[in-house]
């Protein structure tokens, strides 16, 4: 019997059948035997597939809960008092129930994904065909996260979708979980944890690799254009078209009809969050101008549409504000629904002709409608711009409060107090109203970078003060400066780049990747980011970024008038500066630890996780940094991060996601691992600490980076090279050398070169080690051999036979 | 004699087991009592040198201090038992009855706070509430009520009185 394959046939003899077979039992195995690659032995792994690699994880990483709230309330036996890890009436604990809290999180983050990435897939398939093959620029590892998870080596958009039915029935899997009566352990909570953030990483895969293979998106490329940001590049004189989310399928057909239409002077687009991102990267890849201009992030939302620029609003999905169509319509703003996940109550208009369409919204028939015919949306969306700038300008819309109003405003307050509690970062909006009163708004403006224009002071205030549209009005100086410079998001490392670089990222020559992602609520403004990006470029670390954290980055500008961007170059090497690109590129971080494990360390890749996993935890000194941490979907991502072993960082108010995963130096038996020689044990350096843990300050963090990119695979050279970074910010930021520096000192060799005497000096004195003075060795003292030959690992079988 | 039990009013987070208001000479006399006190300052301490010379103040009465994010840099040479650690770690520590703490001398009974971000505390303490049996003394600005004591919301110049007042009576 001839082999079956997928695709549609015809029978002859049978007029109007077409006979289709989609997938084929066992087809990856016979693909994977037929291209001689060996398929690892956890292809589309279930929930239990990689429990094993989970709880050494979590032997060494133990969950830390801290609850936000102590009841549970999930169904109707309770509410339930848990304090006291109290159990409730279905017999869950605390720690369960948290863990329980952070699934529903993660998997909540990972279906965002997803979900995205089934419509744009749907969407692109649907434009091009099944066979539509994935170009996402130099290399044969083309899927790294789905080839490591599925043992799938998609070649064909067609492919992918086989890639999504597994990650769906996978996260519906997880959410049964979530339901009373299920799982009851809360390590095994985590384990699905783990489980949900790599499937999350999968998902980001296919949303990317779909639309850089058909929007002419940058593929791989270091060289990829620098593009307008802030909400002082906007040419408000212009008809103004704003786009809101991360889903940029819909956009394309906007930006192709103001470009075939000749509307590109005639009118601003500009977009906020990550579509803003994608919109730059569409139809780039052949050296052209990107055709739109960021605003900025979530935290910019609010701020833009108060202050009455845009003329149309139109949005996608995710990261949206839920009052948008309420905020708009203020301010006779029209918005555009445009994905079936944010409709906001408007008429579906997506079979009504464009005219049609244009005539209701701009008399004001109705505030909006929801438009999810992609060729419609095309045309109403900037004719609709052009026809309401003139109609907005005529009936002279007024958004924020004159300099006089802003002062009657100020003496309004009766300083109660409500704002600064419910700000979530407790900003002191008290003491801005007091100078208020005596037309001293500089208070006002110093408020502005810090805050993240969530408006609870508005909903707080018992006086009904507009304190956003004050802080926004003191500070429009500032915001016609905010203009900076972003690069537009290259995609993923190319094999060639991998094979340059991860030599020196396994022996430590370079310091690490730190990869600075995630959103905009940060604890103390945003050009927070700026500095720790410079600080570890100056340091030669490999500097990544993406999402709203790619933005904000390109806001600041050194005393050259130059934003980080322009500073340094982007290539995947030491001291350079990458933005990978929008949300669902994160992908390309993981992916890239994944390709220095199958490209440099020639792992095999195809349903290995665990291997791989191994040798990134062991090897790769790369730490991610989501610094304004608020999404879902960050802490989906930074789970995806932890079961690959790599950790995460989130600022302070990441403490609210419940639960970080954080080791115990002090515990010598947690810092072993097997050498892959032999089998025998061997000890290593309490680094990472953590899987995923908060930092309160900047000046915490910077230091916190450093000696959390130390591996046990450094040569003596990268050991230095880290060592001398950690102990340099921890003077610098901290002011003294840190406690433990010695413990990440295995040879005289290993110490930062320029203060080898005096730190000998001390390892003597101080921690009795014996020193050679005349050769200038440590003869004894270090708890740690250095052996560049060794093969740590955490998984016993991965151990030479017989051990 | 400052008060500080009256305004004890939250804004975000719920539970049904909260912190009781404390005044300061009750605090003082409890931080005095304790066997194994550790006063734990955060970064928030830096953005008033009052709060610095409080910190200080409390420290030399022979209270060891952790101290998280860069709050060390207000504390080294002033001649204190401070060492850093980042807080969310310390919330883990604390939990384990075998760790030694940072001095090596065994874990503590009674942990004090101050000069911390209201949001983030709150959450290292619902940790330790639900998870150790610590006391845990907030004496912040704000009502932290995931401690088991806390001043309530006092004014910033309140607020310095009543450290001046627990400082008397530790």
């Amino acid at each position: 019997m001839s082999d079956l394959e997928t695709g549609h046939f015809s029978i002859d003899d049978l007029e109007n059948v077409q006979i289709t077979i989609g997938k084929i039992v066992g087809a990856i195995e016979k693909k994977a035997k037929e291209e001689g690659v060996e398929v690892g032995p956890t292809p589309k792994p279930g929930i239990s597939g990689l429990r094993d690699w989970d709880y050494t994880l979590l032997s060494r990483y133990q969950p830390v809960y801290t609850p936000v709230c102590d009841q549970c309330c999930y169904c109707t036996f309770g509410k339930c008092d848990l304090s006291d890890n109290k159990e409730g009436a279905c017999g869950i604990n605390m720690e369960a129930h948290q863990a329980r809290e952070t699934l529903l999180r993660v998997i909540t983050g990972a279906a965002a994904h997803a979900g995205h990435g089934r419509h744009i897939l749907h969407h692109l398939i649907h434009l091009y065909g099944e066979d539509k093959p994935i170009e996402v620029g130099p290399s044969n590892l083309i899927a790294p996260n789905t080839q490591a998870v599925t043992g799938i080596k998609p070649e064909t958009l067609g492919d992918l979708e086989e890639v999504m039915d597994y990650v769906e029935e996978q996260l519906t899997q997880l959410l049964a979980t979530i339901h009373a009566g299920q799982e009851g352990a809360a390590i095994d909570f985590e384990s699905k944890i783990l489980h949900g953030g790599m499937l999350d990483h999968v998902g980001m895969e296919v949303s990317d690799l779909a639309q850089i293979s058909c929007l002419g998106m940058p593929k791989s490329d270091p060289e990829a254009p620098l593009v307008e940001i802030g909400m002082g590049c906007i040419d408000s004189s212009k008809p103004v078209l704003v786009v809101i989310g991360h889903n940029v399928a819909g956009v394309t057909n906007i930006m192709d009809y103001i470009h075939d239409h000749g509307l590109e002077d005639k009118m601003e687009l500009a977009g906020l969050c990550c579509t803003a991102i994608d919109m730059t990267r569409y139809q780039t890849d052949q050296g052209q101008k990107p055709q739109a201009k960021v605003i900025g992030t979530l935290a910019k939302e609010l701020k833009m549409i108060r202050s009455g620029v845009p003329d149309v609003i139109v949005v996608d999905e995710q990261c949206v504000r839920a009052d948008v169509l309420d905020e708009a319509k203020k301010l006779s703003i029209p918005v555009i629904t445009t994905n079936e996940k944010i409709m906001y109550g408007l008429r579906n208009r997506s079979k009504d002709s464009a005219a049609d369409i244009i005539e209701d919204l701009s008399t004001f028939k109705e505030p909006g409608a929801l438009i999810l015919d992609f060729d419609v949306l095309g045309e109403v969306a900037p004719e609709l711009a052009i026809k309401m700038s003139k109609i907005r300008e005529e009936m002279g819309i007024k958004a924020l409060p004159s300099e006089e109003e802003l002062q009657e405003l100020s003496a309004k307050c009766v300083q109660c107090g409500a704002c600064e509690m419910d700000c979530p970062d407790n900003l002191p909006i008290m003491a801005a109203m007091r100078a208020g009163v005596d037309k001293d708004f500089s208070k006002f403006e110093y408020l502005h970078d810090k805050c993240i224009a969530c408006g609870r002071c508005d909903q707080a205030c018992p006086k009904d003060i507009p304190v956003l549209n004050m802080i926004e009005k003191a500070s429009q100086k500032l915001i016609r400066e905010e203009k900076g410079l972003m690069r537009a998001g290259r995609g993923q490392i190319s094999d060639p780049e991998i094979r340059e670089e991860g030599v020196n990222l396994v022996l430590g020559t370079t310091p690490g990747i730190v990869a600075m992602v995630g959103c905009s609520n940060y604890p103390d403004g945003t050009k927070d980011l700026y500095t720790v990006a410079d600080e570890m470029l100056k340091r030669n670390y490999i500097v990544v970024m993406s999402g709203c954290s790619a933005m904000d980055l390109g806001m600041y500008k050194n005393e050259d008038g130059e934003t980080l961007y322009e500073k340094y170059p982007a290539k995947f090497l030491a001291g350079n500066l990458i933005n990978v690109g929008s949300c669902v590129s994160n992908s390309h971080i993981t992916g890239t630890a994944i390709k220095v494990a199958a490209i440099f360390a020639q792992r095999n890749v195809s349903g290995n996780y665990e291997e791989i996993a191994d040798y990134i935890t062991n090897r790769i000194g790369a730490v991610g940094v989501a610094w304004g941490a608020y999404s879902q979907k960050a802490a989906s991502i930074a789970s995806g991060c932890n079961r690959l072993g790599i950790p995460v960082v989130v600022g302070p108010h990441g403490s609210k996601y419940r639960r970080a995963l954080i080791g115990k130096p002090y515990k010598e038996d947690d810092w072993k691992v097997y050498d892959a020689r032999d089998g025998s044990e061997m000890p290593i350096p309490a680094s990472p600490e953590f899987l995923l843990t908060t930092a309160e300050t900047i000046e915490e963090l910077l230091p916190m980076l450093a000696k959390n990119c130390i591996r046990p695979s450094d040569n003596n050279m990268g050991r230095m090279i880290k060592l001398t970074h950690y102990m340099e910010l921890s003077q610098k930021y901290l002011g003294h050398r840190p406690d433990d520096w010695y413990k990440f000192v295995r040879t005289e060799t290993d110490l930062p070169l320029a203060k080898r005497e005096e730190l000998l000096k001390i390892l003597e004195a101080e921690h009795g080690w014996e020193i050679d003075w005349k050769r200038k060795k440590i003869l004894s003292g270090p708890s740690m051999k250095s052996d560049v030959s060794a093969q740590p690992t955490n998984v016993k079988r991965l151990c030479k036979e017989g051990c | 004699m400052v008060d500080t039990t009256k305004n004890t009013q939250i804004y975000t987070t719920w539970g049904r087991k909260m912190a009781k208001p404390v005044n300061p000479n009750v605090a003082g006399k409890m931080i005095a009592k304790a066997k194994r006190p550790l006063l734990v300052v955060g970064s928030e301490i830096l953005k008033d040198e009052k709060l610095v010379e409080k910190t200080i103040a409390i420290a030399k009465k022979g209270i060891p201090v952790a101290a998280t994010g860069h709050s060390i840099t207000a504390l080294v040479d002033k001649d204190v038992d401070a060492k850093y650690i980042n807080v969310h770690s310390l919330g883990h520590f604390l939990g384990d009855k075998n760790w030694a703490g940072l001095d090596g001398q065994g874990p503590y009974d009674t942990v004090i706070f101050l000069g911390h971000k209201k949001y983030y505390l709150d959450q290292v303490l619902a940790g330790l509430k639900n998870f150790t049996d610590l006391k845990n003394l907030a004496i912040e600005r704000h009502f932290m009520q995931n401690a088991t004591l806390s001043f309530g919301n006092l004014k910033p110049e309140v607020h310095l009185e009543a450290l001046d007042e627990l400082i008397e009576n530790i």
